[in-house]
């Protein structure tokens, strides 16, 4: 059974560009840069890159995958292992996705704590935004996607304020190239890995894509966007900041709008977290849509009466991580998930996928 | 649950009208029914003539009856009255025994007449006044330069006003009755070959949907058919100026004209046309597009100046710069409340003064204007109860609410800033995202007729951008936006459009 949806319910191919897109940056690229200098020193910005590229051949096996299956990740899973084992792996994933909307709100809310609010209860804060993430995935995909648009929008121009801490770095900081082992690299590459994450959950809404198999190149530049993102940020915070700095900088991106001045505006982080809001909305929004709807698709349940008992649990979730080492914790957990899921899983289930309808051709042929 | 309660209604009122078809009146009881009325005359001219006339005094042009009736009724006494219809100088002459067709007319200014021979047959002549207003300036939205027609009360001066600026038999106009007490008679107006006949039975079928008893305006009609009716955006433009019509109609949208009521409906729109004044078209496109964008400016800062200041004074003071914090402190120092205490007085205050003006009659208005804004404005300042900065920020944000030239939308903005300034005094910047998401989402969800509100940003239509945020030149302007699906998408023929000499030709 294949749940294909209506064609008014659609979004056009180039869209494709702003959900990659937007569901890679999240809160991530707010502190990445000392997680993946731990390792690589000043060379990670290499690492950004090499990640990235990584990230592009996940993305063309992907859709080599959906193409031949016609429909999303659940009928993958039904193709190669049949509808029960099959369900069990899709709940996984869908799992996987809301452990996912839960680390990008919990750890929002804790940058708005230490950096907004200080004394803000958890709980308070974290209902209000899931009314908001209630509002527009209730709205359905086409309202998600258009907050992805529109995060993309505003978002973006936060780039620019990199300008004032241009002024103050040293170039000379990120040479010499190439100092540190291809291990190093190798980690470092690894590590980055939970800050592109998030393409994968294109394996659910790849239905919804009007043409998909047009999409396939505005994700690959979404993909790319992303890389580029990261880099320019990496580059500039590895500029700006020394090693030893780094190393005791947990929110690097944060800090450089620290020092952004305006005549009129001092103190520029309090409008860089506001404004990051909508940048992390289109993170939970799309990871919570594509709970709903892997349920609709393995065991048929209405995406109107999961959404809110999937909306309490996140909520439960935001209030049971409470400090900094938990929060810690949860991300390194799902990013370890993540890590697996798309550097073996993904690779295994292409290699299947493959032979399996190689095989059913070969047999319709006879 | 709601679908059982939803089909009871349905059945009462099924019941309902089927109620009312069977209490058909019989002729006598009609007349009987009419005579109840001061207004109503029936009389025979003397006892030798055959006919009797019988009419409403108050809708029918007395002219007409005694010098276009009475003289041909006395002259041609011994004929039938298909003979006389043919004698008297009036079209449209009906002849019938239907007794709802005979209500209906008379209620509508027919003149009945009837003959004694023929006791079931009568005549109905047309014979309503029309009283109506002189056409008059633009109000709402006043131009500087171009036409200073506006609409007015009467449905025919209207579709005249809108038909004499597209002369072209193409320009359907399609009539509904609706309102159970008022029946007025509703008119939708559009181009064939360029409309999207989508939209038309979309429109056609939400009018005749109405359930109301009297419908007085095409603002009822425009709250009725809204695709949300819960939303405070309005989701179709009203329109005084019948140029604006003509123009919109040849974009391929729709309008309704309401009989007494002195405006237009147009749809499908978006929320970027009630930004755009129909002034910019006749501006050169520069000064139109910088005006649009002061207009968007405008809103923005409307919405978002008393809140930020709230958020910014009550949780973020770091932001400040140094050398501004001296102004913002003198002139804060003496105030015993918290920043949204004051801001809240100081909107209501003016929103005080924005009702008493538009309640009272222009000349006292504008005193009050004027007490309110200097008198009250400088003694609260002088009285300590807040600060100089707040209330320019709050004036200019009043005047910022006016620049809005639909008169429906400069109200929804300045609505909407009381739950910004709620979510900032909560969660100061924070919450203003917040609520701007909340708004973000639902203009995301709008839908007018059925098309995407926040169009054309979203979805993306990059070839109607050419006259949204910012009007292109005219030559520019070769294809009907793609909102409405028109179609015929084209204009005009853009190669012959631009098509260029050489230096020397």
């Amino acid at each position: 059974m294949n749940l294909q949806p209506k064609e008014n319910r659609l979004v056009s191919p180039y869209f494709a560009f702003y959900l990659i897109h937007t569901m890679q940056v999240g809160v991530g690229v707010l502190g990445f840069q000392r997680y993946i200098a731990k390792s690589a020193g000043h060379d990670a910005w290499m690492a950004v890159i090499t990640g990235g590229i990584l990230i592009h051949l996940l993305v063309w096996m992907s859709y080599r995958m959906l193409k031949n299956s016609d429909g999303d990740l659940v009928a993958v899973h039904e193709d190669i292992a049949g509808k029960a084992i099959g369900g069990l792996f899709s709940t996984l994933f869908t799992i996987y996705s809301g452990f996912l909307a839960l680390t990008v709100l919990r750890t929002y809310i804790e940058v708005i704590q230490v950096w907004m609010f200080p004394h803000i209860n958890t709980w308070g804060i974290s209902l209000i935004l899931l009314c908001v993430v209630y509002y527009f995935v209730s709205g359905g995909f086409r309202i998600v996607t258009a907050l992805a648009f529109f995060s993309l929008l505003l978002g973006t121009p936060l780039i620019f304020l990199k300008y004032f801490a241009v002024k103050d770095s040293h170039i000379y900081n990120i040479l010499p190239l190439f100092d540190h082992s291809v291990t190093d690299f190798f980690v470092a590459t690894k590590t980055m890995t939970l800050n592109y994450l998030g393409f994968e959950m294109l394996l659910l809404y790849y239905p919804f894509i009007k043409h998909p198999e047009k999409s396939e190149k505005w994700s690959q530049w979404g993909v790319f966007f992303s890389i580029l993102l990261y880099t320019i940020t990496a580059v500039e915070s590895f500029a700006y900041y020394s090693q030893g700095q780094l190393k005791h900088t947990i929110w690097a991106t944060l800090t450089l709008w620290k020092i952004v001045e305006f005549p009129f505006v001092e103190r520029f982080e309090y409008i860089g977290i506001s404004i990051w809001l909508f940048v992390v909305l289109p993170n939970i929004c799309i990871a919570v849509w594509c709970v709903t709807r892997g349920f609709k698709r393995i065991y048929s349940l209405k995406q109107k009466h999961t959404l809110i008992p999937v909306l309490i649990l996140i909520f439960a979730g935001t209030v049971l991580f409470k400090d900094r080492q938990q929060i810690d914790l949860l991300n390194s957990m799902v990013s370890r998930a993540g890590y697996y899921f798309i550097y073996f899983y993904i690779p295994l289930l292409f290699v299947l996928h493959w032979m399996v309808m190689k095989v059913r051709r070969r047999k319709k042929d006879a | 649950m709601f679908g059982k309660r939803r089909q009871k209604k349905q059945e009462r009122s099924q019941n309902q009208s089927s109620g009312q078809a069977k209490t058909q009146l019989t002729f006598e009881q009609l007349m009987e029914k009419c005579k109840a009325s001061k207004d109503f005359v029936s009389f025979t001219k003397s006892d030798k003539h055959p006919f009797t006339i019988s009419y409403y005094k108050s809708m029918v042009n007395p002219d007409l009856v005694h010098k276009d009736l009475i003289p041909y009724l006395t002259s041609f006494s011994s004929l039938s009255l298909t003979e006389l219809s043919q004698e008297i100088p009036v079209e449209n002459i009906e002849h019938t025994s239907d007794v709802q067709t005979i209500m209906d007319s008379l209620l509508t200014g027919s003149v009945l007449v009837q003959s004694r021979p023929e006791k079931s047959n009568c005549l109905l002549i047309p014979a309503a006044t029309a009283e109506k207003r002189q056409i008059s300036v633009p109000e709402t939205e006043f131009s500087v330069v171009g036409p200073k027609e506006a609409f007015v009360e009467s449905l025919e001066v209207n579709i005249n006003m809108v038909r004499k600026r597209l002369p072209i038999p193409e320009l359907h106009v399609k009539e509904v009755t609706v309102g159970k007490l008022s029946k007025t008679r509703v008119v939708f107006l559009y181009i064939e070959g360029i409309v999207n006949m989508e939209n038309v039975n979309t429109l056609k079928q939400r009018i005749s949907d109405i359930e109301y008893d009297h419908i007085l305006d095409s603002t009822y009609i425009l709250q009725m058919i809204s695709d949300n009716q819960y939303s405070p955006f309005p989701q179709l433009i009203n329109t005084e100026r019948p140029d604006r019509v003509a123009a919109v109609l040849s974009e391929g949208k729709v309008a309704v004209l309401v009989d007494g009521s002195p405006s237009a409906l147009t749809g499908p729109t978006t929320l970027i046309e009630f930004f755009s004044a129909f002034e910019d078209y006749f501006l050169s496109w520069h000064i139109a597009s910088v005006f649009r964008l002061i207009r968007l400016f405008g809103v923005f800062f409307s919405v978002l100046s008393t809140p930020l200041y709230v958020a910014v004074l009550t949780f973020h003071y770091e932001m400040i710069p140094t050398d501004l914090l001296g102004t913002l402190i003198a002139s804060r120092s003496g105030i015993p409340f918290p920043p949204i205490v004051e801001a809240v007085i100081l909107e209501l205050s003016i929103e005080l003064l924005r009702e008493a003006g538009a309640r009272l009659p222009s000349k006292v208005g504008q005193t009050i204007g004027i007490v309110g804004g200097i008198v009250i404005g400088t003694a609260a300042v002088q009285a300590g109860l807040t600060s100089n900065v707040l209330l320019i920020i709050v004036a200019l944000a009043a005047l910022a609410s006016f620049t809005t030239p639909v008169y429906q939308m400069s109200n929804t903005i300045r609505l909407i800033r009381f739950p910004f300034l709620v979510f900032a005094q909560f969660w100061g910047l924070l919450g203003v995202a917040i609520c701007s998401s909340f708004v973000l989402g639902h203009m995301l969800r709008l839908t007018s007729l059925g098309r995407p509100y926040l169009a054309p940003l979203f979805p993306l239509r990059v070839t109607d951008l050419k006259d949204a945020l910012f009007r292109l030149p005219f030559n520019r302007q070769n294809l009907r936006p793609m909102q409405m699906r028109p179609a015929d998408p084209a204009r005009f023929n853009y190669k012959r459009g631009i098509e260029k000499n050489d230096i020397e030709e």
